[in-house]
């Protein structure tokens, strides 16, 4: 009897907590996400009054054959391919500094860590307008330290914008990396390095030889959660390059993967083509992020 | 010798120091110019080359402006956006709040059920719960905007609240699960032999120890609600609605800026979060880094 009545009672406390999980997650994941997949096979155009037909593969087709599609995705690996090594040695560099022993370590790490809690749209403002090109303060010190003699438009050209939309993520995102290297460093014994010194290995070659490999595992990590969040970029850039407001147009330079998902659904209300891109995006994260782990988990399986 | 040393770990203090300063001007000087230009006058503001690091008579008259007023434009005039921080602040409040308060207990709950309990199902639930972390979100919320339409739930706080509830789910279930099986289960086996069911247990006994778990996934989930600006940007339409991030981006006309009064909108924005940050951080690494370092 009595144990009957804690089974009963146990199964209700697992349905009330989990149902309204399972439902909210059902209801707002992953039916939406098979409804989208659904809107990908139509031509549904919100913008053109008709009934949506079905039309098979032909967004997935149409996307892969059009010139944008393939300049935009080019430009997200660009963001990739210049922000994750960036990060990276701004990351490394700072969780050495860290883990050194100094009177105010726990302040300095405090307050290094900012940037990376605050609004990435935040974010995005405060480099607009400190690279201001009238009246930045970019401008104003290094005008003062004498090492321009004009003041410079750093966002006028095309071709450096999206260096500064790296320089901003990182900005945005060192201290997630940082984070992650400062306890891969403190996991290190001291031992090791103690030995490397008696046996006279250099500054150095105690990094190089001792330090980094023992870091590959924390890098790994660090480097997947970084590619996700530089792929999927978005806010910083909304208000950095891309107009702000919300109906001036999209700045074509710093037009990445997901600024391109926006505007094709919300802007030109072409559904069923920005659903089809949606899921080529997803295909493309799934693929580069397997390809990721296995080469990191790889060389650290190798090297260890 | 010993004095050799004493200069040696000396040397090596100041060298700390100079290095600590540079990644310190890396970190702050973008919060600390936005700060300054925001209690600056508009002349010194714009004076070239620009001389001052520090405002000569601080004001605070841009805060009085975007909050009476709205945004301005560098030409004089006033967009009709008088209102608009006032409803942005009290949205974003309502719905970084409400939803990491509901998180927080959905995910209390679960996550004692999943750490202590067997039941069937339960490592599918978890599995499909856990999935939702590396799914890019648009593939959710392209056809998630058409259904929240139809419920007629686009522009209300009660939509903005349960999506950032659902999702929040992943990260919250999976740290409150394992701040709960971190709790020794003796306690909890002696007050179940008492005779005490799931409920008196979970209340009486885990909630007082899983509350720095509590507060780690509260803080998180508060921060990255007030932070976001996507799920707004598609989800909102009007004032009813609209939070301080996507205020702040309305105030950026395409070609004319106030500077000052940006400046202080994008400071109202972030302090919050900052001041979060400055005193809970070792709450908000523990659940951002999904407990990876404590």
């Amino acid at each position: 009897m009595q144990s009957r009545r804690i089974f009963s009672s146990d199964s209700i406390y697992v349905a009330v907590v989990l149902l309204p999980i399972i439902l909210l997650i059902a209801l707002f994941i992953y039916y939406p996400a098979i409804d989208t997949f659904g809107q990908s096979l139509t031509n549904r155009n919100l913008r053109v009054r008709r009934p949506a037909k079905p039309v098979g593969l032909n967004n997935y087709v149409k996307l892969i054959e059009d010139d944008e599609f393939w300049e935009v995705t080019g430009r997200s690996f660009k963001v990739v391919i210049i922000t994750l090594p960036l990060e990276m040695v701004v990351a490394f560099g700072i969780a050495m500094l860290l883990n050194q022993r100094f009177p105010g370590r726990g302040v300095v790490r405090t307050l290094t860590f900012l940037p990376w809690m605050l609004p990435g749209v935040v974010n995005g403002f405060l480099w607009g307008w400190l690279l201001n090109g009238e009246y930045g303060a970019l401008n104003g010190f290094l005008y003062q330290l004498g090492i321009i003699q004009e003041y410079q438009y750093w966002l006028r050209e095309p071709e450096h914008l999206i260096i500064w939309v790296t320089v901003v993520q990182t900005w945005t995102r060192y201290a997630f990396p940082t984070i992650i290297l400062l306890a891969g460093l403190q996991s290190i014994p001291d031992d090791l390095y103690d030995a490397a010194k008696v046996d006279g290995a250099s500054a150095l070659s105690r990094v190089r030889y001792i330090t980094i490999p023992l870091l590959l595992p924390s890098f790994g990590i660090a480097l997947v959660v970084e590619f996700i969040a530089a792929f999927q970029i978005f806010d910083v850039i909304w208000t950095l390059t891309a107009g702000g407001s919300a109906g001036g147009g999209m700045n074509p330079f710093t037009k990445t993967l997901m600024l391109y998902n926006y505007e094709l659904v919300f802007r030109d209300l072409r559904v069923g083509l920005g659903a089809a891109l949606s899921y080529i995006i997803l295909l493309m994260s799934l693929a580069v992020g397997l390809i990721f782990v296995m080469r990191v988990y790889n060389q650290g399986v190798q090297e260890a | 010798m010993t004095l050799g040393l004493r200069g040696q770990e000396r040397l090596r203090l100041a060298l700390i120091y100079i290095l600590c300063a540079v990644v310190l001007i890396w970190a702050l000087a973008p919060i600390y110019w936005v700060a300054v230009s925001s209690i600056s006058t508009r002349q010194e503001l714009y004076a070239r080359p620009y001389k001052i690091w520090f405002p000569s008579q601080p004001t605070l008259e841009s805060y009085q402006t975007i909050f009476t007023q709205g945004a301005k434009f560098r030409a004089g005039g006033f967009s009709p956006t008088a209102h608009l921080m006032g409803t942005g602040l009290r949205n974003s409040a309502i719905i970084s709040v409400a939803s990491a308060g509901i998180v927080t207990l959905m995910a209390t709950g679960a996550g004692y059920a999943f750490a202590r309990m067997d039941f069937k199902g339960k490592n599918i639930i978890f599995l499909l719960i856990m999935l939702m972390i590396p799914l890019p979100i648009w593939v959710s919320l392209i056809a998630l905007f058409f259904l929240m339409s139809q419920l007629e739930l686009v522009d209300t706080l009660v939509g903005l609240i349960l999506i950032f509830v659902t999702l929040l789910l992943p990260l919250s279930v999976w740290l409150m699960t394992t701040f709960v099986r971190d709790i020794p289960s003796e306690i909890q086996d002696a007050a179940r032999v008492d005779g005490a069911d799931r409920w008196r247990l979970v209340y009486s006994i885990v909630l007082p120890l899983a509350r720095p778990g509590m507060v780690a996934v509260f803080l998180v989930a508060m921060l990255s609600t007030w932070n976001n600006f996507l799920i707004p940007l598609i989800f909102t339409r009007t004032d009813d609605s609209q939070p301080l991030t996507i205020v702040l981006t309305l105030f950026i006309g395409q070609y004319e800026v106030a500077w000052e009064d940006m400046s202080a909108a994008a400071v109202v924005t972030m302090l919050p979060p900052f001041l979060i940050a400055l005193f809970f951080q070792r709450y908000l690494v523990r659940g951002l880094t999904m407990g990876a370092v404590k």
